[in-house]
């Protein structure tokens, strides 16, 4: 009998005794090669009770038990380290810049919402919000800095708000500088999502929308696990509260959850936005399986959703 | 604080009224996972406490143990190495393969196995115990906690290519993750209905014990393989 330890391959009599052995070199990287290879497709395994270490000692791979267990530790702390290297899976970037952009839409909602305050203490009549406020602040600063052809000048000149000087004036244009460049951050990543949504997931992208798709792989935990779920499950993902966050305070019911958002769904009557989250829900399980297992875009999953589409607000007239 | 031995290398330290159970630290200095180190004469001990390990939990509830200082350790289901690091310690001349299959958990044991000669990682699925049986040699000892729904297979098909004659196979049955809807009797039932009823598996049953209020809704197993 043929066998393979992770240090040699041995030639085993009927009765158990050793006919031959033909060891490895001691070269760590290449034994923890072997050991995954091995791992990834047992095969000629070593009969049960067959002791390697005594083995491996009179076959002259090793010296004695202590530099057995030596060369076997460090090859396989060498094995797990290359396989833990191989594990991660490429959808975890687009988990990843997910998290980042629930974080800067969260700090970026503080920051605005102080800004729109502070600044609005100083000029309430700029009537301004979130992204254009802080732009305009950190490219104005003060009303009393506004130019001659500005909109605004007017409204400036006769504002009821609180004077600022120009210490004041350069805190506040400083700090929305910093709130415009997390928005700007917030546009990159998104940028980003959308080009490799195109990639990993091509048919997710093209149902639900790069944003959604993204976020549903987020939510499930990667591509793979959201493949593996009933659409049953896709269609209320999101739905409870610990998800809620993904939501941003967007109105949601049990119905659906995180799909709410797409506009197939957001934009029907209430009366058919059951029927058409199941079917957005079962179209969304399909082009994630197929993205998960091919990767290959395939137009028919969308055909097939907007003739679904088509029957039921046909049949809700 | 006043040492006294519980079980060979196994010991508890006698503070006033409190008694912790202990091992002896392996890499002095060096905490695992935040545990208490207490130095007492020329020796550093590592607290540990029977809420953060089935197994300390299970020899404190009166099971029995069977490691030596020399043991052969198989541990399926070491997670980040909390309890694996304490059976390093005990069989500080011995050797644990241990066998995890979240490539996140085993990335947080590495550097453990790194600060430690006899822990041997193996990022491998214990339902598969092909897979490693190029490296695994025969064990005094298996350990088994992997809170799976097939656990008690999984420990069957190890002790199958690796236990001993004479070794032991020590398990901690997680109710819930067997059958969450289930009273937890009959999952312990069924599941040592698994592990013991196989024809020629050779395995008696030593004792078992509840984990309650360590661990609620989980039963410890002690195991022998008689020949
Ligand atoms: C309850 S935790 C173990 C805690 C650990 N024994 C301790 O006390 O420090 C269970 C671990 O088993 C792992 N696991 C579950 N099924 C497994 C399998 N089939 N093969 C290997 N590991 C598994 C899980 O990833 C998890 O880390």
């Amino acid at each position: 009998m043929n066998v393979k330890t992770w240090f040699a391959d041995i030639e085993i009599n009927e009765d158990g005794s050793v006919a031959d052995c033909r060891p490895c070199s001691q070269d760590v990287q290449q034994l923890a090669e072997r050991l995954l290879v091995f791992q990834a497709d047992p095969k000629q395994i070593p009969p049960a009770r067959f002791d390697p270490v005594q083995n491996a000692i009179e076959c002259g791979f090793a010296a004695g038990e202590t530099e057995y267990y030596s060369l076997l530790q460090q090859t396989c702390i060498a094995a797990t380290r290359l396989k833990i290297k191989n594990s991660y899976s490429p959808d975890l970037r687009i988990i990843h810049a997910v998290e980042a952009l629930d974080d800067i839409d969260e700090a970026a909602n503080l920051l605005a919402e102080r800004l729109g305050i502070w600044y609005g203490e100083h000029f309430p009549e700029a009537g301004m919000l979130t992204e254009n406020l802080a732009k305009f602040v950190a490219e104005n600063g003060l009303r009393q800095d506004l130019q001659q052809d500005s909109q605004f000048h007017e409204a400036a000149r006769s504002s009821v708000g609180m004077e600022m000087d120009a210490e004041d004036g350069a805190i506040i244009k400083a700090f929305a500088a910093d709130l415009t460049s997390l928005y700007e951050r917030r546009h990159v990543i998104e940028a980003y999502i959308h080009k490799n949504m195109k990639q990993l997931a091509p048919n997710l992208d093209e149902v639900a929308g790069a944003n959604l798709g993204a976020r549903l792989i987020s939510m499930a935990g990667g591509l793979q696990s959201l493949s593996r779920m009933p659409s049953s499950t896709i269609q209320v993902m999101g739905a409870n509260q610990a998800l809620f966050k993904h939501l941003r305070g967007k109105a949601s019911s049990p119905k659906h959850g995180i799909i709410f958002n797409h506009p197939l769904i957001k934009n029907s009557h209430p009366k058919i936005r059951g029927k058409m989250a199941r079917a957005l829900a079962s179209s969304l399980s399909i082009a994630s399986r197929v993205d998960a297992f091919s990767g290959q875009l395939n137009p028919t999953i969308k055909e097939k959703l907007d003739r679904k589409v088509r029957s039921i607000k046909g049949g809700s007239k | 604080m006043k040492v006294k031995t519980f079980h060979e290398y196994i010991f508890t330290l006698q503070q006033g009224k409190k008694r912790f159970l202990a091992t002896r630290n392996l890499s002095p200095g060096s905490q695992v996972y935040g545990e208490r180190l207490v130095q007492v004469e020329q020796a550093e001990y590592r607290i540990w406490e029977p809420k953060r390990s089935k197994l300390a939990a299970m020899l404190l509830k009166k099971l029995p143990s069977p490691f030596t200082t020399t043991s052969k350790v198989l541990y399926l289901g070491s997670a980040t190495g909390t309890t694996v690091s304490h059976v390093s310690d005990i069989v500080h001349q011995g050797v644990v393969y241990a066998v995890e299959f979240s490539p996140r958990t085993m990335r947080d044991m590495l550097p453990i196995c790194e600060e430690r000669p006899n822990i041997i990682p193996l990022l491998a699925d214990a339902s598969k115990p092909q897979s490693y049986a190029n490296v695994v040699e025969p064990v005094d000892v298996i350990f088994q906690d992997v809170a799976q729904p097939d656990q008690a297979s999984i420990a069957l098909s190890n002790v199958q290519h690796f236990l001993k004659p004479g070794g032991y196979l020590l398990m901690s049955i997680k109710a819930r993750s067997v059958d969450s809807t289930a009273k937890p009797d009959t999952v312990f039932k069924q599941q040592l209905i698994t592990l013991l009823e196989q024809d020629n598996s050779k395995l008696e049953l030593v004792k078992k014990q509840k984990l309650a209020p360590f661990h609620i809704d989980h039963l410890g197993v002690v195991v022998k393989k008689t020949e």
